[in-house]
């Protein structure tokens, strides 16, 4: 509901107020082809205004009016305070050297000082809202997201094709007849979507329609190499946890629960549940390499051999246990060597 | 002896200090009984595997006699408590020695008790 100001009512108010100050004009008719330029900026210069602001303006233009004639003889005066009370909506204020140099712009000119100044400051401020909204991420424009989007041309006899692959797709799925209506609406649907054919030729060509923000690399490794979890945040997600858990709701959640609290085991069940041996069965069963460091004939020996055959038929150790239980031996042996050379 | 036996309401002892930690350890243990043979437990399980490698060595007709006699030497050597055997399946509620089922790790009145009151899954009064 955003309306346009012709020129004309721009064009309107400086010939009122023209009309006025012809004494002053005269005296400046030499010097005016630089300032009609200016003139001719200003006067093609439109303002974009919101319907309630209309009403708004109007209304204020009956009490500026009234007001006017009431002080003084001139009505260019009008248009002046409504722009100004727009002005004051804004939040954003400008810089001091471009309200100096509007304010001299406005001196400058012939016409109403107080008017142009106005109409250059609230043109600055639109200048620097659009410049704001460019750097905070750019405006959607629809055109250029269109402007890529070609028409696809369908040949007649593709389009037949189509339509009656559409129309046998639909009958094996429902299995009944359809209403001619319905193929219809669907055959325009599929005309519709075609229409908007996008050129898939590649992801990166075309111009760039600044939607969506690039994530830069690092903040993306920021985000993967996070440091280890600390004590407070393992406890807050405990705490979260215990917070948001529900008594479960039926039999089917109660077991969930159990088999995650490990009460209950996991079906189809597991024989080796609990067991992590990661040794193979050879690693168990042939121990004999690791009594190389025994001597080779002798009781020693014979009982150590005894020992391998039991511990190659023990299930419960693993391998690791049975090495330990070996390098024992071994170490007994060795401190019971000068002992064992006595005898 | 009903007072003895009856005397799970009463949490007489207190858990003695041990002398490795400093900080106060809080616990109740039916009675001194017990806390000796959870000790007894404990230094047991530690020198299990010591015991039985060097009873293998002791209880053997291949090695020389004179190695077992050090072996023997060596068992006796090791502290009085890590001998399993010393062990008693007292009752885990009344410390009680004698009438304990193993299944239950239970003394036979505290069993009653609890099988009267259904508390024990899966236990009935036989009758046939």
């Amino acid at each position: 509901t955003s309306t346009v100001l012709s020129t004309k009512e721009d064009g309107s108010t400086p010939s009122a107020a023209s009309t006025t100050e012809t004494a002053s004009k005269s005296q400046k008719d030499s010097a005016e082809t630089p300032k009609q330029k200016l003139l001719n900026l200003i006067g093609n210069m439109k303002v974009e205004v919101s319907s309630m602001k209309k009403f708004q303006q109007l209304k204020k233009r009956e009490t500026s009016k009234q007001s006017a004639t009431q002080r003084e003889g001139l009505g260019g005066r009008s248009s002046a305070l409504p722009k100004a009370a727009e002005d004051f909506q804004r939040s954003k204020p400008l810089k001091r050297e471009l309200v100096e140099a509007a304010s001299a712009v406005a001196s400058s000119l012939p016409l109403n000082k107080e008017q142009t100044e106005s109409d250059l400051l609230a043109q600055l401020r639109r200048h620097e809202e659009t410049t704001d909204k460019q750097k905070m991420g750019g405006i959607v424009n629809i055109r250029n997201v269109i402007s890529d989007m070609t028409i696809k041309r369908e040949s007649p006899a593709q389009r037949g094709a189509r339509i009656s692959s559409l129309i046998s797709l639909e009958l094996e799925e429902d299995g009944k007849r359809i209403k001619p209506e319905r193929l219809g609406s669907h055959v325009v649907k599929y005309q519709i979507s075609f229409s908007f054919f996008f050129v898939y030729r590649s992801l990166k060509v075309g111009r760039r329609l600044n939607i969506f923000t690039k994530t830069s690399p690092d903040t993306e490794k920021t985000l993967t190499t996070a440091s280890a979890p600390t004590i407070w945040d393992l406890e807050f997600a405990k705490e979260i946890a215990a917070v948001t858990e529900q008594p479960p709701r039926n039999g089917f959640e109660e077991m969930i629960q159990w088999t995650k609290e490990g009460i209950l085991w996991e079906f189809p069940i597991d024989n080796e549940a609990g067991m992590e041996d990661d040794a193979e069965f050879h690693e168990h069963i042939f121990l004999e390499k690791h009594l190389e460091d025994f001597p080779k004939q002798g009781p020693i020996r014979h009982f150590m051999e005894l020992v391998i055959c039991g511990l190659s038929k023990n299930p419960y150790l693993t391998v690791k246990q049975k090495i330990e239980h070996i390098e024992w031996f071994q170490k007994y042996f060795e401190e019971k060597q000068e002992f064992l050379q006595e005898i | 002896m009903a007072a003895a036996a009856l005397g799970w309401a009463l949490r007489a002892a207190r858990q003695v200090l041990p002398a490795s930690c400093t900080r106060q350890v809080r616990g109740y243990y039916v009675d001194w009984r017990m806390l000796r043979d959870v000790k007894r437990r404990k230094l047991a399980y530690e020198y299990a595997d010591e015991r039985l490698r060097i009873n293998a060595i002791r209880k053997n007709t291949i090695l020389p006699k004179e190695l077992q006699e050090v072996a023997d030497k060596e068992i006796a050597a090791l502290p009085r408590d890590s001998c399993p055997t010393r062990i008693r399946n007292r009752c885990v509620l009344t410390s009680r020695p004698r009438g304990v089922k193993r299944r239950w790790r239970l003394s036979r009145i505290v069993f009653r008790h609890f099988a009267d009151h259904a508390q024990m899954s899966g236990v009935q009064r036989a009758m046939w």
